[in-house]
């Protein structure tokens, strides 16, 4: 195998792209892998090939300028590839990954974990219907496909992705039945003071509910989607009010459409950081439960480092600063001098973190949301288990998330308890009494991704199979 | 009527056309694009049925973590919304669920 | 502080569990702690086989009664009596095959050789290179994860008590018997049962006993759902791969494959070079598996003693206390053994005999 390299860096996000830059600038040899083909991450997400031309916006051109300064740097930038295990070895940390079919090993003295978030989607009935995709999932389709998510679409959730949704629809010519958010106008104007941080960001808004109001686009405010219909397909949503909590009180319209958006909110993807070992915590402002990491990136556990919104939703700007200091923190770990140029980033961190948690405070579900699943709203989706499901095994003395999955397999699925155990930690934290702190995800166990079995084996000679002798008789 | 967010669907070029399959029915897509969205722009959103249920599903996430926009090309399942499209892919709807 | 219980049982899995369900039944109060959930050591994450195949000879009549226990229990821990084949790929496989499974038919199990036709006819989609296999129709598996609900069920039904997140810290000896400390109080019972598998022998030094256990960490990696590949359990001579496809689809593969790390730190680290080769093994075997994907691998901690053989009976030295596990195949046998050391702690005669933990372990005893 070739000599590691100095710097793994998993994620080519704005935080593990910057990272990856910080520490090549400085002479590290680094690697930089991430599942998707161009860097960007979620936020800058690379148009498809399928898309020969089009108009810039804030994010292609930002993406642009992030996928030149790593194309003309000396990393080392593996695209299209998943990694699935990371175990610590004696030169420092392994990466198993699944790139073109097979499975390699790619070993380097320090590990960046950069890997960002995904999305909370409260259960609602109906909302495992073809046609009802994520709110931030719906940014990713428009931002590789340029096309929108149907003809017509209710986009619902909280926070600011949904009006940059509805906006993006309506600028890839579909049309936008409505916005539906549990936010109120108040909540928003509570947020102006963080906002005022970021002029450009609070002009696109205003820009963007200006637009909406003018094409007479309805806009519900403390309210959300509460039942989604249709036989194959989505036809119709119905709309309900909700209270302070979110509790919702009663429905007040159905809105036709063949396509809804839903998200609430964005929570960080810790599971290569747990399987690199690194202790959680619960942490509601920061969008759920987070790796333990300092603000330099550093970690307790020798050679990882983290970064961006994988340690607390704080927004592309934040992750951009964090990680640098992640990558100068992993160049310093390698042997190289940093001298004070972490110190200077500090206090732009605070800055822009201010901005992106005033956005993850809009973002959280407030405690009353939960009351949208109905008795047999399916919350596992993988397995197609309803609320009912769950609750009858937790009144039954499943009392984590460990045991609710051993007893029903809720998490045991495809997507590996990914779009579940937010929301069956919830249920079980209400039933029991118990803080959501209480209750943290299953084990997180390999791989990250599915991986194919002929992946794993390889090209194998029986042979050469390591066959320890046999169990005593 | 005034649009602050103009309409720029019109000013996005894309790759040519090419034919596919989805359970044995032609469709058409820009090669290189996501299956997926190809069989959006068709009209096509379920794409499988739930192996518990039976109920229909279609993608979800957008960004690979779901699985439930699975698909069956040559034998694989593979993420349509991460699987490129190329001319005269057979793509099929998984049917594997309850047996035995 | 309650009515001091007749016996306190630490550890919730299998062992603790069966042993307290048979105490009950006897008259006795017990109850049971486990620092976790129940079920949710060993017991709740191995691979579920209930070969005979893989059993070793002298622990077969127990194991023979332990199929037994849980094809009685059938659907609540979705129990499947498949028949199962052990198959062998090269000539020195066949000896050992050969050499293995006669000794254990002549221990009462019943296997037998089959020919290559009769192997293809029942299992087509196996490998053409297998050399020579073996059958027993009484194999099956049963789905291990079910465990814990099982086992709460029981505990509730039977109006047994039970701690969960309750680990035990200190024990010490008062004038009625033994007082627990735990992170959810003060327990006192009149006994102890240590069952903590393989976190035994820091349990058992809280009573100044040494007991030679080391810890197993075995490796167990599970497949997205497949159209269907087999229909009964496939082993390899050298017991290195047990695979079976369960009523949904999935593919379970297990063998035995050690992954890392130590019971007191955590649930244990799955190892990239342990995972390959047991997968590799499982697609030579059954190539059409070769298009799964995993979903998951994962690790559990088995616990064993220098001979191999269980550790059940009286804790040597501590009155009033015994200790139950080590058992290799426990999840077959263990629901048997359960009931045999609650006989024993009841002071009946068990039908089969225990295994000493006082033994010599240097020698061979059992
Ligand atoms: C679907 C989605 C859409 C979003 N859209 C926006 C938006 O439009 N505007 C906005 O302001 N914020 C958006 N966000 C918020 C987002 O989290 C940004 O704040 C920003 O992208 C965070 O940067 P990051 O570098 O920390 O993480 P990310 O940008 O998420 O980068 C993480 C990268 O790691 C890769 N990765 C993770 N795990 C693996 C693995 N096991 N193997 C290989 N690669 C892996 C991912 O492919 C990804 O590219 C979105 C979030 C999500 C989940
Ligand atoms: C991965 C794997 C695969 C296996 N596959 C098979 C198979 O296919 N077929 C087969 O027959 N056998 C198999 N086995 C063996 C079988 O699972 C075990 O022998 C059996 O489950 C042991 O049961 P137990 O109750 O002794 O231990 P466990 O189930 O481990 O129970 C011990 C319990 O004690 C608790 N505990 C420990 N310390 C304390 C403390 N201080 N205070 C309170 N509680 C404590 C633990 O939390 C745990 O729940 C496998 C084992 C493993 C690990
Ligand atoms: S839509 Fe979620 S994996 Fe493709």
């Amino acid at each position: 195998m070739a000599e590691p390299f100095d710097i793994a860096v998993l994620g080519a996000g704005p935080a593990g792209a910057n990272a990856a830059l910080e520490a090549s600038r400085l002479g590290c040899r680094v690697v930089m892998i991430d599942e998707q083909s161009h860097a960007g991450g979620q936020v800058w997400r690379a148009k498809s090939a399928a898309v020969l031309s089009a108009p810039e916006t804030p994010e292609t051109s930002a993406g642009n300028q992030l996928r030149k300064a790593v194309s003309q740097s000396a990393i080392a930038h593996l695209g299209d590839a998943r990694v699935w295990q990371i175990e610590q070895v004696p030169e420092g940390w392994s990466l198993q990954i699944l790139v073109g079919g097979r499975s390699e090993t790619i070993i380097a003295k320090a590990l960046v974990l950069a890997t960002g978030a995904r999305e909370f989607v409260q259960p609602i009935p109906g909302w495992t219907l073809p046609g009802v995709i994520g709110l931030a999932g719906a940014t990713s389709l428009m931002k590789q496909a340029l096309m929108p998510p149907g003809h017509r679409t209710v986009v619902s959730g909280s926070g600011p992705l949904v009006f940059f949704v509805a906006s993006e629809i309506r600028r890839l010519g579909g049309t936008v039945a409505a916005v539906v958010t549990p936010n109120s106008r108040m909540d928003w104007i509570g947020a102006l003071p963080s906002m005022c941080r970021r002029p450009d960001l609070m002009w696109r808004g205003m820009v963007w509910m200006a637009d909406l109001m003018l094409a007479r686009v309805p806009i519900f405010w403390r309210h959300a989607v509460s039942d989604v219909r249709g036989e194959d397909a989505v036809s119709s949503v119905q709309i309900s009010k909700l209270g302070p909590d979110w509790t919702p009180l009663r429905t007040v319209k159905t809105v036709t459409s063949d396509s809804v958006c839903l998200g609430n909110g964005l929570i960080p993807a810790l599971e290569a950081a747990q399987l690199a070992g690194l202790e959680i915590t619960h942490a509601p402002e920061l969008g759920g439960w987070v790796p333990k990491v300092a603000k330099d990136g550093s970690t307790n556990l020798r050679g990882v480092f983290m970064c961006g919104d994988g340690v607390g939703i704080r927004g592309a700007s934040a992750a951009e600063i964090h990680g640098k200091l992640a990558g100068l923190s992993a160049a310093e770990f390698t042997g190289k001098q940093v001298g004070l140029q972490k110190n200077r980033l500090y206090a732009r961190y605070a800055a822009a973190s201010s901005f992106g948690l005033a956005m993850t405070a809009l973002s959280v579900p407030r405690p009353g949301l939960e009351k949208l699943a109905t008795p047999q709203t399916i919350m596992c989706r993988c397995e197609s288990l309803s609320r009912d499901q769950l609750l009858h095994e937790i009144e039954a003395g499943a009392a984590s998330t460990n045991a609710v999955k051993s007893g029903l397999r809720a998490g045991m699925g495809p997507c590996g308890g990914k779009f579940c155990q937010t929301a069956i930690a919830r249920l079980v934290a209400s039933t029991k009494g118990l803080e959501e702190g209480a209750v943290p995800p299953h084990t997180a166990r390999p791989p990250l991704r599915p991986v194919p079995v002929s992946a794993l084996a390889g090209d194998f000679a029986y042979s050469d199979l390591p066959i320890p002798k046999p169990a005593p008789l | 009527m005034i649009r602050l967010v103009p309409n720029q669907s019109d000013s996005i070029q894309r790759a040519p056309l090419v034919d596919f399959t989805f359970n044995g029915r032609i469709i058409s897509g820009h090669m290189g694009e996501a299956v997926f969205t190809a069989l959006t722009r068709a009209g096509v959103l379920h794409l499988r049925d739930a192996p518990a249920d039976g109920a229909p599903r279609g993608a979800f996430c957008c960004m690979g973590l779901c699985q439930e926009c699975v698909v069956e090309i040559a034998g694989n399942s593979v993420e349509s919304c991460r699987q490129p499209l190329s001319e005269g892919l057979a793509v099929l709807s998984v049917t594997r669920g309850k047996h035995g | 502080m309650t009515q001091a219980y007749d016996i306190a049982i630490i550890g919730g899995g299998i062992m603790g569990c069966g042993t307290a369900l048979r105490v009950a039944k006897g008259g006795m109060r017990p109850i049971v702690l486990d620092q976790g959930d129940l079920g949710q050591g060993a017991s709740g994450v191995n691979a579920g086989t209930l070969s005979l195949q893989i059993k070793r000879v002298k622990l077969m009549p127990y194991a023979l009664k332990g199929h037994a226990e849980w094809e009685s229990i059938g659907d609540a821990v979705g129990f499947r009596k498949t028949g199962g084949y052990t198959v062998a790929f090269t000539e020195r496989e066949a000896e050992l095959l050969h050499e293995r499974q006669t000794l254990k038919a002549e221990a009462g199990a019943p296997i037998t050789f089959v020919s290559n036709n009769a192997l293809r006819a029942a299992e087509p989609h196996l490998s053409h290179k297998v050399r020579a296999a073996s059958y027993c129709p009484d194999d099956g598996y049963a789905n291990s994860s079910l465990t814990g609900q099982y086992y709460r069920a029981q505990l509730r039904d039977n109006g047994i008590d039970y701690k969960e997140r309750a680990a035990v810290t200190t024990i010490a000896g008062s004038a009625g018997g033994f007082e627990l400390g735990t992170s959810k109080g003060v327990i006192s019972a009149t006994r102890v049962l240590l069952a903590a598998g393989a976190w035994l022998k820091p349990l058992a030094a809280l009573l100044d006993v040494e007991l030679p256990v080391q810890a197993r960490i075995n490796t167990v990696s599970v497949t997205e759902r497949m159209p269907p590949l087999t229909s009964t359990v496939i082993g390899h001579a050298t017991g290195l791969l047990t695979m079976k496809q369960k009523a949904n689809g999935t593919v379970l593969v297990g063998g035995g494959w050690q992954g890392r790390g130590m019971p007191q730190e955590g649930r244990g680290e799955v190892l990239s070079s342990s995972v390959a080769p047991n997968l590799a093994l499982a697609q030579y075997a059954l190539p059409d598996l070769a298009k799964a994907r995993v979903l998951r691998s994962w690790t559990g901690f088995e616990a064993n003693v220098p001979d191999f053989y269980p550790l059940a009976g009286a804790l040597s030295g501590v009155e009033d206390a015994y200790v139950l596990g080590c058992v290799r195949g426990g999840y077959t046998i263990g629901p048997y053994i359960g009931k045999l050391m609650g006989d024993y702690i009841l002071g009946r005669e068990p039908e089969l005999p225990l295994f000493d933990p006082g033994r010599d372990f240097t020698k061979d005893v059992i």
